[in-house]
């Protein structure tokens, strides 16, 4: 799965989903694609879901709302874990993926 | 008649650096797309002048966040005409300026939704509306840009509602600033 366009990538390899570039969609009907393709991996109930964010230099609250949906589906499903990754040199992911955890403790979140 | 919510009055002094832009609604058709563009603009031109104890890609970053999470607002609930932007800098402080026309019922909506999130914590209110998002397949997620610059950003907002001088509607100032590090 692939979804490409001038200013954002997200693609799948196995139960890993990479995001690329920056996202700034007008909201939650705007990401619905995205986060159907997100929610396919978690119907396939792999052992662990990676979410990849070490390329994704923007993401709007809309987008970051996205993330917690998702996380929250995770959730649900105790047998699915979830580890995310960020880096360091992309501001937002410092400020605002803790929260992440927040909602879901078991969720791994490695920022280096 | 004025009516203000939060923190409206401004930060910065007469020596701050000062800069002033305005999104005419014509003929270019102000759409969502200017949101990031301006921002990222705006971002970039201030961190430039920033101190030297302060880190400028955090800055950058920091500065365009906050300007764009508010140009969305400002795009997606005006009513017509142009968005008025008046950024400053001084010292390790940034402040922004967002006014724009939005009608008397959106601005009604807008009061009572002010009203219920200054009574939290910003960071506790944060995660409840996620959680009550996700359980809510209509939700439009609205209102969680906000919160995320308060709890995120530590960013000080103020909003004011002036019904004088407004031909048509309601003119919204959008106040926030930013302590840069």
């Amino acid at each position: 799965m692939e979804i490409s366009t001038n200013d954002y990538r997200v693609w799948t390899e196995g139960s890993t989903i990479h995001y690329e570039g920056t996202m700034r969609l007008s909201g939650t009907d705007a990401y619905a694609p995205i986060l159907e393709a997100m929610n396919s991996i978690l119907a396939s109930k792999p052992e662990l879901i990676t979410l990849d964010l070490t390329s994704l230099e923007f993401l709007n609250s809309s987008g970051i709302n996205l993330l917690a949906k998702f996380t929250i589906e995770i959730r649900k499903q105790p047998e699915v874990g979830v580890r995310v990754l960020g880096s360091k040199s992309i501001p937002w992911q410092s400020k605002s993926l803790r929260n992440l955890q927040r909602l879901h403790p078991a969720l791994e979140l490695t920022i280096s | 008649m004025v009516e203000d919510y939060g923190i409206t009055a401004a930060v910065n002094g007469a020596d701050a650096k000062r800069f002033a832009l305005k999104l005419m609604a014509e003929p270019l058709e102000l759409s969502w797309h200017h949101c990031g563009v301006t921002s990222d603009f705006i971002g970039e031109y201030f961190s430039r002048a920033c101190d030297g104890n302060v880190d400028p890609v955090d800055a950058r970053h920091s500065i365009s966040y906050m300007i764009n999470e508010i140009l969305e607002n400002a795009i997606k609930f005006r009513k017509g005409g142009d968005i008025e932007i008046v950024g400053s800098l001084d010292g390790g402080t940034f402040e922004i300026l967002i006014k724009n026309r939005i009608d008397a019922r959106t601005a009604e909506s807008f009061k009572g939704h002010l009203t219920k999130l200054l009574e939290r914590e910003p960071g506790e209110l944060l995660l409840e509306r996620i959680e009550e998002n996700a359980l809510d397949p209509d939700s439009t997620g609205s209102g969680l840009g906000i919160l995320t610059l308060m709890s995120d950003y530590e960013a000080k907002l103020g909003w004011s509602f002036a019904s004088e001088h407004v031909t048509e509607g309601v003119e919204l100032t959008t106040y926030a600033s930013l302590r840069l590090s």
